[in-house]
């Protein structure tokens, strides 16, 4: 079966490629190199890492479109309260403190990486991971403030873009952590595999940008 | 006063009203067919009801002369591109084309220049007429309007879910939809809507203005024809949006005060509290109009104000459930 | 926190219950009917032929981009159908609906569906035809075409491509269950506020379209991140910028478009749904909400979208016409210029959507003009497919004759387009069925644009060609029908009949509307020959087998090697050396596909992880849009878990030995897919495999 149906597409071929060439010897022939049969290694980590500012840019495209929301809603109060009235600048200060903090650890984990230093990596994610779980209780420990006062997402329409604003930071935390716990897990399983290598890299620009996220927050809704 | 076919809570379906089921004639299948030739051959040759084509007040006629330059400028380069096309499809075919087969031609610096070259011309042309005919129907002040000195007529345009509110605020008159203006007087419109947005459209005098709640636009017009002309939503706005239209009557003026006269003594009046009635989800679908006298002043603000404040005219879900 | 719903809710089933399942319309049943009988055929088919193993496999599980291509162009042409078949009831409604005495039927006051009904049948129109048809179809291409012609094995990120298709599939899938439970979004494929806003969309129809589009959208961003990682890191060597195939470029602009662009959609959609479910006031008329906020932010997604469907179109066009012209294309650099260029562009002209919302004639203006400019990069490729015909020798295959009617659609498109950037006239014409006969003489554009690729690229892909007689004959039928059911659209939009009437006031408007009625049975006879096209092909597959280079006169590197093409795309990475490789070794006599010595091949593995994010995501899709909490809870959490899980994972690549790989190119046996690394491709060899390269290069 196979070999008839080769014999009938050889004949097509040489039909369809009647202009005078002869595929025969080509390749050898001259010192054209058409093929590359060098054995050649793709940087899975480069590509990876790639892909992942990508992400960050479709993923900032996203925070383009809630900022710009919320620009057009800031004064948006609807009779309710406005943003002096729910905003505290200084608690949002230390909570900016903390999320700086928590970089740090992560940058100094990524620097104990470059030397293969298990112990410095790992205890530099748990470091940034707590200091990130008290920055999302601190945080949620001011909407339970304002809930409970009734200031709530559906008064307004600046109240809304408010707590989407926020929220979608500190949903990035929470992936950010989560993320954190799984590095954590493979790190013990697997060592610094390309795998964690590349994840670990791209956990770091994560976590940077994150930061850049609530930089823009406190500067454009805090201050 | 005619009756007004609504959707009350009470009547979930305003399409199965007793009215609709009326007269109906049935035209017998085949003469259909017949008509329907003919009918095409007719649209061939008259040009009666292209609307476009017909203005009837200098805005829509200046709409109709941005188009004709416009068409005009692009037929300059499209028709002697697409001969071209079929000149090369015809002179280069393999079969029997005469051309000259040259396999490797594959670039021409000053074909590449005039190619850049023709669009960004006719962009800039093109570009000149449109900032020009910005202004001259810009809605809120249109320079082809000559007579802006005179006092312009003021109406306040409130769209409801479905029907057009037209509020006369200095003759303290109003009417729902039915639009009557003098001829040959300037028209201010103010526009808002009680619940979604529409496009209040009146195709043979002025082109369109979204008509948004909780916001008011403008939109100037001026009839240079006593006539009937129609005037519809153009934006969807729900499920009576096919039934949103609504007459206009531009008539002269000493008609017009005539009008203005005897609606001023009609019966209803209408406060917020009628507007709110009015206002509920509602297909008029014989387009029967209404007509208030004595109506509350600043009805238009007051509407609005009560939208940003979060009024709405929710659409029942019965209306939608099996619709 | 949650909103106050019209109608019932319970927490187990959320707002389901029997009767939005709509039995007692017949329209509905006959369309649920139709579908059901096919996918007893379709799993009958399956089950009899004991494919099931084959199917979950080879296609399922797969990870290969040309198979991930050829499910998304299956999907897509699904959703054609669909988006067909919604076209013949909108145009039969308003056939029927003319005039104050038209017969009502089925419970409408006129014609034979009621407004809301009809409302859905154009939204999900739309929606369908522009982001479950066209754009997976797109997709596919860029998916099946982009690796090959650049010389790589499979896309930067194969797994992350089969998610991308899965989650488009559901978006798919969850705008088709809408049909048969509960609602679609009635308020047009745009969705306007504060129209689709709870109180005047009590149902769940306009949830279902937020989120079939958002979990579709999530995939065509992935799928865009992996199209620019692919391009930008796996060309072979020596393929240079500027040595790329121009439908690359293209494919590279209308991905920046799409990674720049869908989370703009995603954004705008995830506030209206906060609108919707915790009532919160973005887009309502009151209390701060801003509803022109919603118009602005979907067109800045909307408007590069259009620009995300016609630059592959562009692409396409700049493939077909060099091959059947026989010559190189004219003026590349200044394509690949004009290609990024409109990708620019797209993004300063959103506003022209909205001319007549009352901004300032300054605002207009500034938005007329950038429109304007998308016309220069935009005539450029005009004049320069034009002059690659000049001194051309041009040959009128199918794929030809496709590419010349997109040709002309562009020059009627870019005519109307000019006319609408025009706010004067835009003022007359908004929202009109002019709009509609404009923006379908471009989407026609792309479509025949997919047509052509599709008999261009379809030897390709299966090794056997499309029938041409028949397929010329549905070229024709395509163009008649094109011309009775848009030239009346246009005339009818200067008599200014507004779109998305359910019900038509105008009697003088009924002739028109009955040759639209006319050119959508010419679409059916179309569609009938397309069907016996492809039964007839696939039949006769053996009579129309192909070598690898069918067209003979191709210039790009997916003609260099077997058709179909082996899984592993190119037994050894080709070096570039010209622009036009493939043309070039032509010319040199090289068009040996024997390497000197063949090597190691790295494949990655099937795996079933996609697929079942994909179920997840149709699980969380629906209990979002019933509020079914605790299922949308559920699913989330074991998406998450897959997606944490298979990061432990570790072994999810396996070899093919060089001494295989030559084996497979000597044996012209080359099987789709080699099962798991354990097992070697030779042995693995899968029967029945419709990917089986028959012909044997060189000797």
């Amino acid at each position: 079966m196979g070999l008839a149906r080769t014999k009938t597409a050889d004949l097509a071929s040489e039909v369809l490629w009647d202009d005078g060439h002869h595929p025969s010897d080509a390749v050898s022939s001259g010192t054209t190199l058409l093929w590359d049969s060098a054995p050649h290694q793709h940087d899975a980590i480069s590509t990876r890492t790639f892909g992942f500012w990508l992400y960050m840019l479709s993923d900032a495209m996203i925070l383009a479109a809630l900022f710009t929301a919320y620009a057009v809603l800031s004064h948006s109060y609807a009779g309710g309260p406005t943003a002096a009235d729910i905003i505290h600048p200084r608690f949002a200060f230390r909570e900016t403190l903390l999320i700086f903090s928590s970089v740090l650890a992560l940058g100094l984990s990524m620097s104990a990486l470059k030397q293969g230093n298990r112990i410095g990596v790992v205890s530099g994610i748990v470091t940034a991971f707590v200091i990130g779980a008290v920055f999302l209780v601190m945080e949620f420990h001011e909407f339970a403030g304002l809930i409970s006062h009734g200031i709530t997402p559906e008064r307004s329409g600046f109240l809304s873009a408010y707590y989407a604003m926020v929220l979608v930071h500190s949903l990035h935390l929470v992936f950010g952590l989560l993320w954190m716990g799984v590095m954590l897990a493979q790190i013990m399983r697997e060592g610094f595999t390309d795998n964690v290598v590349y994840r670990l890299l791209n956990l770091k620009i994560f976590w940077q940008f994150q930061a850049v996220i609530w930089v823009c927050v406190f500067t454009f809704i805090y201050l | 006063m005619t009756r007004l076919d609504r959707a009350a809570d009470s009547a979930p379906d305003p399409y199965r009203t007793p009215h609709s089921n009326t007269v109906r004639r049935r035209f017998p299948r085949l003469t259909g067919l017949a008509l329907l030739g003919l009918g095409m051959l007719l649209t061939g040759c008259s040009t009666h009801h292209l609307w476009l084509f017909h203005p009837k007040g200098p805005i829509a006629a200046t709409e109709l002369r941005m188009m004709a330059i416009d068409v005009a400028i692009m037929l300059g380069i499209i028709i002697p591109t697409g001969l071209m096309v079929v000149w090369f499809l015809w002179r280069y075919r393999a079969s029997t084309g005469k051309g000259r087969f040259d396999p490797n031609w594959s670039h021409s610096t000053v074909i590449e220049i005039v190619v850049w070259g023709i669009p960004l011309i006719v962009v800039g042309v093109l570009g000149y007429y449109s900032y020009k005919g910005v202004y001259e129907v810009n809605p809120y002040d249109p320079t082809v309007l000559s007579r802006r000195s005179s006092n312009p007529l003021e109406v306040d345009v409130i769209a409801t879910d479905w029907q057009w509110l037209f509020v006369y605020p200095k003759q303290h008159i109003a009417a729902v939809d039915e639009l009557v203006v003098p001829a040959h007087t300037e028209i201010q419109f103010h526009l808002t809507s009680a619940s979604v947005l529409n496009s209040f459209f009146i195709p043979e005098l002025v082109g369109q203005i979204y008509v948004m709640p909780g916001m008011p636009t403008e939109q100037a017009m001026l009839a240079s024809d006593p006539g009937i002309y129609h005037g519809f939503s153009a934006a969807l706005s729900g499920p009576g949006f096919s039934w949103m239209q609504f007459q206009t009557r531009a008539i002269p003026r000493k008609e017009f005060i005539h009008w203005v006269a005897q609606m001023q003594h009609g019966p209803r009046r209408l406060t917020y509290a009628a507007f709110n009635e009015l206002a509920k989800p509602t297909i008029n679908v014989h387009h029967t109009p209404q007509y208030y006298s004595h109506v509350q002043p600043s009805l238009f603000d007051h509407v609005m104000q009560e939208v940003r404040m979060g009024k709405v005219f929710a659409t029942p879900m019965a209306m939608t459930a099996h619709m | 926190m949650l909103v106050h719903l019209q109608g019932p809710w319970t927490p187990l089933i959320g707002r389901l219950t029997l009767n939005q399942v709509p039995y007692d319309n017949p329209v509905i049943v006959g369309a649920f009917l139709f579908a059901a009988l096919a996918a007893i055929a379709l799993a009958g088919g399956v089950t009899y032929t004991g494919k099931w193993g084959y199917l979950w496999r080879e296609w399922l599980t797969t990870v290969d981009h040309k198979k991930i291509g050829i499910m998304y162009i299956i999907v897509g042409l699904v959703m054609l159908f669909r988006g067909f078949i919604d076209a013949v009831l909108i145009r039969t409604q308003q056939v029927m609906a003319v005039g104050a005495h038209s017969a009502g039927h089925l419970g409408a006051l006129h014609g034979f569906m009621p407004p809301y009904h009809f409302d859905q049948v154009y939204s999900a129109h739309g929606a369908i035809m522009l982001l479950f048809a066209v754009t997976p179809i797109l997709v596919g291409m860029m998916n099946i075409i982009v690796p090959l012609q650049i010389g790589a094995r499979d896309m930067a990120y194969p797994y992350l491509n089969a998610v991308g298709l899965w989650l488009t599939t559901v978006g798919a899938g969850l705008i088709m269950l809408s049909l048969f439970v509960g609602d679609f979004s009635h308020a047009g494929w745009v969705g306007l506020t504060p129209l689709t806003e709870l109180p005047y969309s009590p149902g769940v129809g306009v949830d279902y379209w937020i989120w079939s589009i958002q979990i579709s959208s999530v995939g065509t961003t992935l799928g865009a991140i992996n199209l620019i990682a692919t391009i930008v890191k796996m060309r072979a060597p020596g393929m240079t910028w500027l040595r790329l195939p121009v439908f690359t470029w293209t494919s590279m602009a209308t991905n920046i478009i799409g990674l720049t662009a869908f989370p703009v959609l995603a954004a705008t959609l995830a506030l209206l749904t906060f609108d919707r479910y915790l009532g919160t006031h973005f887009f309502t008329a009151g209390m701060g909400g801003n509803l022109m906020l919603y118009t602005d932010l979907f067109w800045v997604w909307g408007h590069p979208e259009v620009y995300f469907l016609v630059l592959p179109a562009f692409g396409i066009l700049s493939e077909i016409i060099p091959t059947f012209s026989e010559k190189p294309l004219f003026g590349y650099t200044a394509m690949v210029l004009a290609s990024l260029a409109i990708a620019g562009v797209s993004w300063m002209v959103w506003l022209h959507h909205f001319f007549t919302m009352g901004a300032g004639p300054l605002v207009n203006a500034y938005f007329s003009i950038a429109t304007m400019l998308v016309g220069i990069p935009t005539g450029v490729k005009v004049f320069n497919w034009a002059f690659t015909m000049y001194r051309a020798r041009m040959r009128f295959d199918t794929p030809m004759l496709w590419a010349v009617g997109a040709l002309f659609l562009l020059l009627i498109g870019g005519l109307t387009g000019m006319m609408l950037a025009v706010p004067a006239i835009d003022f007359q014409v908004h929202n009109s069925v002019f709009v509609i006969a404009h923006f379908h003489s471009m989407v026609l554009l792309i479509a025949f644009a997919i047509m052509g690729a599709i008999s261009y690229w379809f030897p390709k892909v299966f090794g056997f060609r499309l029938d041409e007689r028949l397929g010329k004959r549905v070229f024709w039928y395509w163009v008649a029908a094109s011309i009775m059911v848009f030239v009346p659209m246009y005339i009818l939009g200067f008599m200014g009949m507004t779109r998305r009437l359910d019900y038509i006031s105008h009697p003088a408007w009924l002739p028109l509307i009955i040759a639209e009625e006319v050119g959508i049975g010419l679409y059916w006879i179309a569609l009938y020959y397309q069907a016996k096209q492809i039964y007839v092909s696939i039949r006769d597959r053996r009579k129309y087998r192909v070598s690898i280079d069918p067209w003979r006169t191709t210039r790009s590197l997916e003609w260099m090697t077997h058709s179909p093409v082996p899984f592993y795309n190119f037994a050894v990475t080709p070096v570039i050396h010209e622009r036009d490789e493939w043309a070039w070794r032509k010319e040199q006599g090289l068009t040996s596909l024997r390497p000197e010595r063949y090597q190691d091949i790295h494949m990655p593995k099937n795996t079933p992880v996609p697929f079942i994010l994909g179920a997840l995501s149709l699980a969380f899709g629906f209990g979002m849009v019933w509020r079914i909490w605790w299922l949308s809870a559920f699913s989330l959490a074991a998406i998450v878990s897959a997606l944490i899980l298979r990061s432990f994972d570790t072994d999810t690549d396996y070899v093919i030995p060089a001494a295989d790989v030559e084996r497979m190119e000597r044996r012209g046996s080359v099987v789709a897919v080699a099962q798991d690394a354990g097992r070697n491709s030779g042995s693995g060899h899968a029967s029945g495999s419709r990917f089986r390269a028959t012909e044997q290069e060189g000797q």
